[in-house]
């Protein structure tokens, strides 16, 4: 039996590499073409390798397009959504999780359902009650929609994990004295922490990797998140890939590194149930 | 006294899922309601109800042809899409779950495409399409794969296949990492007790892996389906829907009609039967879910 598990060994090789090859063309093509100097960028046939490395690229991309700007208007869109998030779905969490009550299975029901539907589907009523909330072009608009369509997955995420952990701590806890917010403060919370992390992260990423509501929210140029601003680089210029590749890089690379940090807990929190059996 | 503990527990409860409740109320079942509304409503450009015309959205699109065109595109586009993601995640997850020098390296970098943001992808797939600076068709070329690759993002079919395997490469990692955790999930004593029946790899897939991992099928291509019926970044950002409309699906033709054209009426009508399609697959999810768990 072990012969047959190595000789399964070698030829699984050559498939990863293929697998992979395909999965991570677009960012080694993302990557060769940040370093690469403009004339480099058109050159027919191109080149795999950029044959002079130009560092110079990530330079001017700070300081001739206001990347800073989306850099910054990303970030307070994604930490206004996570603190949002974070303060509706903590105590919805807390009571899915902890409480029985009637009619506690069809809420839960209902949140998965919502999970589902397409951010298309009530946009254009979402436009009319935003322009109507005077929020047109402002950031907020982006912190409010990413918050709810990110809501029904945290709270289901994090009723999980509250769950996973045994009540009789809370309960300890209880007969030593403790109210019952404390006794969630000071002990569940803490924890929680990892599955508190978790959830934080998804929000975070989810808002700063959005798209479609700051293409409809958003008019003034100041105020584009990073996803927004780098669309707007084709077509608003002549597009300059390089310059392109260059800013998608600096975009992706936060996001990857915490996302890497999460996925377990996302796999089981999506698929759910049917993994755990 | 314990009737009372209920009900001090169930009034915490209530309590505790208000804001997030009274929250999607406003943002999102509310909307989906005046989305049903404005459906019935003739509208001006800017959106506002102007007057009932009961059924004269829904008819209007039912008329147009391309309407029908557009269906069919969204049913073929998720149908496609979710099997080819199905069948690459299923080998992605087969190979990972065997016992290889570097397996988390490999692990690692499987997550990173569904790491990236689609938006982003979408754009960097952008330029790998480019004809003739791009890498894609340059390496196909060269390597001898293909001699004469399309021009991708130029005309209808080639634009239709280059979305969906934008929007299939995005999706791959997801369905690998559920398809392992999956799989990990299974006892290696049932691998041990088909080897000592002398059963072939083929059997032991079809008899262990398969059946075992059908719950987590299940679910993974469902909410793939969802994922992918409602896919609008990658569209969007790669031809808009063209050229002329013909890569655009039922959500990327609701935003057009929407923000492009200003016909909110037809597109809220649109909106309503995506939203009926997405209601009856999430119901089919969400049973699933929760008869995989009890």
């Amino acid at each position: 039996m072990k012969a047959v598990v190595s000789r399964g060994k070698y030829f699984i090789y050559p498939i990863v590499v293929f697998l992979l090859l395909i999965l991570l063309f677009p960012f080694f093509v993302m990557v060769s073409t940040a370093f690469k100097p403009l004339e480099e960028v058109y050159a027919n046939p191109p080149h795999w390798i950029p044959r002079e490395v130009r560092l110079q690229n990530f330079v001017d991309i700070w300081s001739k397009y206001p990347l800073g700007a989306y850099f910054r208007n990303s970030f307070i869109i994604a930490a206004g959504t996570t603190l949002l998030n974070m303060a509706l779905c903590i105590p919805a969490a807390y009571a899915a999780a902890r409480i029985n009550f009637r009619s506690k299975s069809l809420v839960m029901y209902l949140f998965l359902v919502v999970q589902m539907f397409s951010p298309v589907i009530v946009i254009i009523s979402l436009f009319k009650i935003i322009s109507s909330l005077g929020l047109l072009d402002n950031l907020f608009a982006l912190v409010l929609t990413n918050g709810v369509f990110t809501l029904a997955f945290s709270i289901w995420l994090l009723s999980g994990y509250f769950r996973s952990i045994p009540k009789e701590i809370e309960e300890a806890s209880l007969i030593d004295g403790c109210s019952r917010l404390q006794s969630v403060v000071r002990v569940l919370l803490p924890v929680a922490m990892p599955g508190l992390v978790t959830t934080i992260i998804y929000t975070f990423i989810t808002a700063w990797n959005e798209f479609m509501f700051a293409l409809t929210f958003i008019t003034s140029m100041e105020k584009r998140p990073l996803t927004l601003g780098l669309y707007n680089f084709i077509g608003r210029w002549t597009v300059q890939w390089h310059y392109l590749m260059a800013a998608a890089l600096l975009a992706l690379l936060p996001v990857v590194f915490l996302f890497l940090f999460i996925e377990k807990e996302l796999v089981q929190g999506l698929a759910g149930g049917a993994i755990k059996g | 006294m314990f009737r009372k503990m209920i009900a001090r527990e169930a009034k915490i409860a209530f309590w505790c899922l208000l804001p997030a409740v009274a929250f999607l109320m406003v943002f999102m079942f509310y909307p989906i309601f005046y989305v049903i509304l404005m459906s019935f409503f003739k509208t001006n450009r800017l959106g506002n109800l102007v007057s009932y015309t009961g059924l004269g959205n829904y008819r209007f699109l039912f008329r147009r042809p391309e309407f029908w065109t557009i269906i069919l595109r969204s049913c073929v586009w998720t149908a496609l899409a979710v099997a080819v993601k199905t069948a690459f995640g299923l080998v992605i997850a087969l190979s990972l779950n065997t016992d290889f020098w570097g397996r988390k390296v490999a692990r690692s970098l499987v997550v990173i495409p569904w790491a990236s943001s689609v938006p982003i992808s979408a754009m960097l797939w952008q330029w790998t399409y480019n004809n003739d600076f791009g890498l894609l068709n340059h390496t196909l070329k060269t390597l001898g794969i293909w001699k004469n690759p399309p021009v991708w993002l130029a005309y209808p079919k080639p634009a239709f296949f280059a979305n969906l395997w934008v929007d299939i490469w995005c999706g791959i990692p997801f369905m690998a990492l559920v398809f392992l955790a999956g799989l990990q999930a299974i006892p290696t004593e049932l691998y041990e007790a088909a080897d000592i029946d002398g059963a072939s790899s083929f059997a032991k897939f079809r008899f262990v892996t398969l059946p075992l991992l059908s719950g987590v099928l299940t679910v993974a291509t469902l909410l793939s389906t969802l994922w992918t019926f409602n896919d609008f970044n990658v569209i969007y950002i790669l031809t808009k829907g063209g050229p002329a409309n013909s890569t655009d699906i039922l959500i990327t033709y609701i935003y057009k009609y929407a923000f492009q054209y200003l016909r909110f009426g037809p597109a809220a009508s649109m909106a309503v039967i995506t939203f009926i399609i997405l209601l009856a697959v999430s119901i089919i999810y969400a049973r699933a879910y929760f008869r995989e768990r009890s």
